[in-house]
C-alpha cells in the first residue's frame, strides 16, 4: 500500500461519514449549540441527526450538557476534548491525502 | 477541504442570519449621527453622551431579547467560543480607539478630512464584505453601495459638508467640516445597514417558522 492510500485508510471513519463530518465541523467552531441549530444547518431530519449524534456520543466525541438559559432549561451539544483532537487529526490526515 | 472550511465559517455568519447584527450597527451609526447633529442650544446637549452610553448598553440587551424570542425558537441557539467573543471585543475596542486618534492626527496635520472619511468607509465596506457579504450573495450590493457612498463623500464640496454640522453640537469641539463629514458618513452607513438588516429580518421571518408550526 502506498503512503497516500495508507493515509486515506487511516482516516477516522466515525468523522469521515458526511453527515457526522458536518456536525463535527459545525461544533468545532463554537462552544456548543442546541439540536435545532444543527438540524437547521445540516438540513437533516430529527431521526437521522439523532442517530449521528448517538454515534458521536458513543465514540466520546460529543457530549450532551443540560444547562439553563435564564430560567429556561436547555440541552446543549458540545464537542469533547477528544472530539476536537480527533477532528484536528482528521483534517491534517485529509490534507496529507489530498 | 474547502467545504470543510466553509462549514467552520457557518456559525460566524449565523449571528446575522436574522439581520439583527446589521440593524444594531445601523442604529448605532444613526444614533451617533443624530446626537452629533443636534443644535448646540438643544436641551439634549447636556445629556447627549448619557444617551449614547444608554444606547450602547441597551442595544446588546435588545438584540439578546429579540434573538431569544424570534431566532432561537426558529433556527436554534449557538454558544460562541469565549476566545471569539474576546477577539471581537478587542477588535472593536481597537477600532474605537483608532478613530479618535486618526481624527486627532488628521486635524493636527491638516489632512483632507473627506478623503480620510472615504478611506475609513472603504475599510468598512471591506470588513462588511468579509464578515457579511461572503455568506449572502445579495449583500454584495450593500458592500458596493457602502464603498460607492464612501467615494461620493470624498468628492462632496467642503461647504456642503460644513453646512451639515452648522450650529450643531459638533461645531463646538470640532471643526464644522469634520463634524459634517462624520454626520454625513454615519447617516449614509447607518441607513444602508438598517435597510439591509431590515430586508434580512423580513426574509428571515417569512422563510423560517418554529418547528411546531412547520408540522401543522
Amino acid at each position: 500500500m502506498n503512503p497516500q492510500s495508507r493515509t486515506i485508510a487511516e482516516l477516522d471513519r466515525v468523522i469521515h461519514e458526511p453527515g457526522r463530518l458536518m456536525v463535527v465541523a459545525l461544533l468545532f467552531a463554537i462552544d456548543g449549540s442546541d439540536f435545532l441549530y444543527l438540524q437547521h444547518e445540516t438540513g437533516m431530519n430529527k431521526g437521522t441527526l439523532s442517530s449521528h449524534l448517538s454515534r458521536l456520543e458513543e465514540a466520546g466525541y460529543v457530549e450532551v450538557v443540560k444547562t439553563y438559559r435564564g430560567k429556561v432549561p436547555q440541552t446543549l451539544l458540545r464537542l469533547t476534548g477528544a472530539g476536537r483532537r480527533a477532528f484536528d487529526h482528521y483534517r491534517r490526515k485529509l490534507k496529507e491525502a489530498l | 477541504m474547502d467545504q470543510v472550511g466553509a462549514l467552520l465559517d457557518r456559525p460566524k455568519f449565523y449571528y446575522n442570519i436574522d439581520g439583527l447584527g446589521e440593524l444594531s450597527g445601523g442604529l448605532m451609526f444613526l444614533g451617533i449621527a443624530l446626537l452629533l447633529s443636534l443644535p448646540a442650544d438643544s436641551v439634549w446637549h447636556k445629556i447627549s453622551w448619557f444617551i449614547l452610553l444608554g444606547l450602547t448598553l441597551a442595544i446588546p440587551h435588545g438584540i439578546k431579547a429579540i434573538k431569544t424570542h424570534i431566532t432561537y425558537p426558529r433556527t436554534g441557539f449557538v454558544e460562541y467560543r469565549k476566545s471569539d467573543r474576546r477577539r471581537t471585543s478587542v477588535i472593536g475596542g481597537m477600532a474605537g480607539a483608532l478613530i479618535p486618534l486618526g481624527l486627532f492626527v488628521a486635524m493636527r496635520h491638516r489632512w483632507e478630512i473627506a478623503t480620510l472619511a472615504s478611506l475609513a468607509g472603504l475599510i468598512l465596506a471591506a470588513a462588511y464584505a468579509y464578515r457579511v457579504a461572503r455568506a449572502v450573495r445579495w449583500k454584495w450590493i450593500v458592500a458596493c453601495a457602502i464603498a460607492l457612498g464612501s467615494i461620493v463623500i470624498g468628492f462632496l464640496p467642503a461647504d456642503v459638508l460644513a453646512a451639515m454640522a452648522n450650529d450643531s453640537l459638533v461645531t463646538h469641539p470640532l471643526r464644522a467640516r469634520l463634524g459634517g463629514t462624520i454626520v454625513v458618513s454615519f447617516i449614509a452607513y447607518g441607513a444602508m445597514l438598517m435597510i439591509s438588516g431590515g430586508i434580512s429580518l423580513w426574509l428571515y421571518l417569512r422563510n423560517t417558522h418554529p418547528p411546531a408550526q412547520e408540522e401543522q
